[in-house]
């Protein structure tokens, strides 16, 4: 009876998987066009897949082995199902090849089914808590229905009784994995995943690269859309890329929004971009809400504007763009592009960003910085520096980017201490003074891509009249975009970070170094040196030649928590239960460290607002320039007697 | 109700780096009219129709933004004026003093004179408009707030108290549309012979502070102007209203 039986439920489930993934793969194709190498990404897929996936995967053992049981077990169990059982191959090495297989993938699913008797929070439940059941039911029948193909029980074993339960366990496993596969069930991760790792919107992060400079709006053209305002905005492989999602929350355990109660979960707002592309309501989501807002209220579909009907405008103004969320998704999603994407319809098209968004993008428009300070201020800092000018010198080893820390007297301290450390070591450096612009990295954060696409033509503009071999900045967010976003728009430098600039330096021998003095420290990596950029190591490096020993926070490399202060955040300021820098205070203190080293004028600023007692805070430049010794010590002036300040009350 | 509203716009400069942009004032004023009349606003610039800070205006959502060509020195008001009469406006809406050019802040009152209508300063709300006449809030010193009734069709200035501009985004600016008047262009006879020159902050008056207490900082700082001296005239003619007028004109040193 099995023996008619399984050919018919298996091929059925097949054929309504293979209409399901047709009807899947149009809702995708709503989504505008995308250049993808549609060939060439289907082959490298399986090799994206078992590397650059697993990497991810692997940084929890548990689920890594737990997947590799279940998943390999499922898709080898469900191919020789169907030579064996849907073709009626009863060939005994096939049946002992299934036998194996389906008890993999059971001893997997086991192990699931285990992780799920007590989920975390960020976990999705709902159908999540049925897979490992159904995976269960999938394994185990199809191991019993195996055996008489593999000679161990007899072909009619158990009589009509078991071949009923048999038959029905068959129907369960291969509705969810087949059937449930392309109709939205939760296998769907298995089939969108796949064909998203082959059509990734960035294909360069896969074999060890690094993607993560957003991509520019074609201005040009009119009748091109600004940026997302409904489903159908995004690219089609952007909508697979959201299908994909596995729902394991990685993202929302690491979004320091999400933590601090700002209406932010990265989790919802992909299964948001997924009712998006679907149509329908929010109500069947079974993981954490968006902070203070309940789940059911919000539905779209794909002809539907996202913000205000399935996302409100504040969950995608909470976004700090720390990528902290797409460093740890297991299917390498793209939560920031899609959140600056629907950024940019907000601002380019509504004039709706909300706080001191406009005035910042005027300030920027009109002034060139964020604060609208004066323009000829800018090199107010370095009055008394004699600093070279570019457009006197015309050339110059090391171009000193300056950024618009220019204008903030706290940051002016790390600039002047970098300084001190260049004409230590003799650097040949100069800066580009007053011709200096924003770099954009707030405005193109905002959504504000036409001033961002402003003041970098600008910016190239103005580099292009001088010869330097590098570009070395104090600040993260300058270094990223003169780095990895200018290059569109045919900037291409060398550009460093101080501190990977130092580190050189100090390595090469040029900085006559003595050892930094008294309190322990902790470090504190930038989003947008870390993870954007990768570089953990040079920071270390350079608190390593003073003689520091980092007391590492429990959150830092490429787990760094933000510092709340990327991506306009601090300008849009959704508010939450607590303070984002506040947290991040809290994890230096975990350390015991007194004093925290942070290489980024916004880390700074975010820091130093936490209210005292409190670690200090200290550029990596301003330990370096503290720990310098004078080459030949001038004769010491006496002591001047010591003088206390003047109380003020 | 669908109110004839027309805002004029002026090029602005950025008060620390003097970059054209909109004006805040006017920008107001452009607010204050999208509040009004919606998609219905009429936007009105003479001057040059390649200047982009115009389309800052368009960036608020204005389809459209009419523009009186001329060319620079040239006198601005003959063209308002015979535009505004022409064009039926009921409600006029302008910043007090623009940021470029002369900027004397003269140009509200002498369209209102040229044109004969009404003049408000300082609006702060269109409270409603009935039966050809508006009622209005005009803002006074210390956030206080004077309820006016207005014939219709009168110009009105707006300054610092009436309601924020709405940002201005790239996508409806590069759609709207700069339309080109062309009108006779009459030269500033004024502005070409004056010379123009920085002015000069003009010199603080000394403030002497004699609250001893917080609670008397905050009275003077919210109390209302109060001249003293000030004489309230009801119930006498016009001729003893002028009289009384011109003794205070003398008196002040204004008449001599």
């Amino acid at each position: 009876m099995l023996n008619t039986l399984l050919p018919i439920l298996l091929f059925a489930a097949l054929a309504l998987a293979a209409l399901g993934a047709l009807r899947r793969v149009n809702m995708w194709r709503r989504g505008r066009p995308a250049k993808v190498d549609l060939l060439g990404g289907l082959f490298a897929m399986p090799k994206r897949y078992m590397v650059d996936l697993h990497h991810v995967v692997a940084r929890d053992k548990y689920i890594a082995n737990t997947h590799v049981a279940t998943a390999g077990g499922a898709v080898a169990s469900i191919v020789l199902a169907i030579l064996v059982h849907g073709f009626g191959l009863h060939n005994r090495i096939l049946g002992y090849a299934l036998l194996l297989m389906s008890a993999v993938m059971f001893v997997g699913a086991i192990f699931m089914y285990l992780r799920r008797r007590n989920p975390p929070a960020r976990l999705s439940k709902g159908p999540w808590m049925r897979l490992p059941k159904s995976l269960l039911a999938f394994s185990a029948s199809f191991f019993l229905v195996t055996l008489p193909v593999a000679g161990i029980l007899p072909a009619n074993f158990g009589g009509w009784v078991l071949a009923v339960i048999l038959g029905i366990g068959v129907l369960w496993g291969v509705s969810e994995l087949l059937f449930g596969m392309t109709w939205g069930g939760p296998m769907k991760h298995a089939f969108a995943g796949a064909l998203h790792l082959a059509w990734h919107r960035r294909p360069e992060r896969f074999g060890g690269g690094r993607s993560t400079g957003l991509k520019p709006l074609d201005l040009n053209n009119p009748d091109a859309p600004l940026g997302v305002e409904k489903p159908k905005d995004f690219t089609w492989n952007q909508l697979l890329g959201f299908d994909a999602c596995v729902q394991c929350g990685k993202c929302e355990a690491a979004c320091p929004a999400f933590a601090a109660g700002q209406p932010l979960n990265p989790k919802k707002l992909i299964q948001d971009m997924v009712v998006g592309l679907a149509g329908g309501t929010d109500a069947k989501f079974a993981g954490s809400p968006y902070p203070g807002k309940p789940i059911g209220e919000h539905g779209g579909n794909p002809h539907q504007p996202i913000v205000n009907g399935l996302v409100d405008a504040e969950t995608l103004w909470s976004c700090t763009t720390c990528r902290a969320c797409v460093e740890e998704c297991p299917m390498m999603i793209e939560h920031v592009d899609a959140i600056v994407d629907m950024r940019r319809h907000l601002t380019l098209e509504k004039g709706a960003t909300p706080n001191k968004g406009a005035e910042v993008l005027e300030n920027l428009i009109a002034t060139d910085n964020p604060g609208g300070f004066a323009p000829g201020g800018r090199m107010n800092w370095a009055a008394d520096l004699n600093l070279n000018l570019l457009s006197e010198k015309k050339s110059t080893d090391v171009l000193f980017w300056v950024g618009d820390g220019a204008f903030d007297m706290r940051n002016q301290r790390t600039l002047r201490a970098f300084v001190k450390v260049l004409k230590a070591a003799k650097i040949d450096f100069a800066v580009l003074g007053l011709e200096e612009r924003d770099s954009g990295d707030v405005a193109r954060r905002l959504g504000d891509e036409a001033t961002f696409q402003l003041l970098a033509k600008r910016n190239i503009q103005t580099l292009a009249k001088y010869s330097f071999n590098r570009i070395v900045t104090c600040d993260p967010h300058s270094f990223h975009v003169l780095k990895n976003e200018y290059g569109a728009f045919d900037g291409n430098y060398l550009v460093q970070h101080h501190s990977t600039y130092m580190a050189e330096i100090i390595q090469a021998g040029a900085l006559n170094l003595g050892q930094h003095k008294g309190n322990s420290v902790t470090y504190h990596d930038p989003c947008y040196l870390g993870r954007y950029n990768g570089e953990y190591e040079a920071p270390r490096e350079v608190l390593r030649a003073l003689g520091i020993e980092v007391k590492e926070m429990q959150r830092s490399g490429f787990r760094s928590r933000c510092c709340g202060g990327g991506g306009g955040a601090p300008i849009t300021d959704i508010p939450g239960k607590q303070r984002i820098p506040d947290m991040r205070m809290e994890d230096i203190r975990e350390t015991g460290a007194e004093l925290v080293a942070v290489g980024c004028p916004q880390c700074t600023a975010m820091l130093e607002g936490v209210v005292e007692p409190r670690p200090l805070i200290k550029d990596i430049a301003e330990l370096v320039a503290d720990a310098l010794l004078e080459d030949a010590a001038p004769n010491k002036p006496a002591t001047p007697a010591k003088r206390e300040p003047a109380e003020v009350h | 109700m669908s109110t004839n509203v027309i805002s004029l716009v002026s090029i602005g400069a950025h008060p620390t780096s003097g970059r054209p942009r909109r004006a805040d004032q006017d920008a107001r004023a452009v607010e204050l009219g999208l509040q009004l009349a919606g998609d219905n606003l009429q936007v009105l610039h003479a001057g040059d129709v390649a200047e982009p800070a115009l389309r800052a205006y368009l960036g608020m959502g204005l389809e459209q933004l009419h523009v009186l060509e001329q060319p620079p020195g040239a006198d601005a008001l003959p063209a308002l004026t015979a535009y505004l009469r022409d064009a039926g406006a009921q409600v006029v809406l302008t910043g007090s003093q623009a940021e470029t050019g002369e900027g004397s802040g003269m140009l509200p009152f002498l369209l209102a004179e040229g044109l004969g209508w009404p003049l408000v300063i300082g609006l702060a709300q269109v409270e409603s408009i009935n039966d050809g006449s508006a009622l209005v809030l005009q803002a006074l010193p210390r956030g206080q707030r004077r309820r006016l009734k207005v014939k219709l069709p009168f110009l009105a200035t707006v300054d610092n108290a009436a309601p924020k501009p709405r940002q201005s985004a790239y996508g409806p600016a590069r759609r709207g549309e700069l339309a080109a008047d062309d009108v006779e262009v009459v030269e500033d006879e004024l502005l070409a012979v004056a010379t123009l020159q920085p002015a000069k902050p003009r010199p603080k008056r000394l403030k002497v502070i004699k609250a001893k207490s917080g609670a008397d900082r905050m009275k003077a700082a919210t109390a209302k102007a109060s001249g003293g001296g000030g004489q309230v005239l009801k119930g006498v003619t016009a001729q003893a209203g002028a009289e009384a007028i011109l003794k205070l004109l003398i008196e002040e040193g204004v008449v001599r």
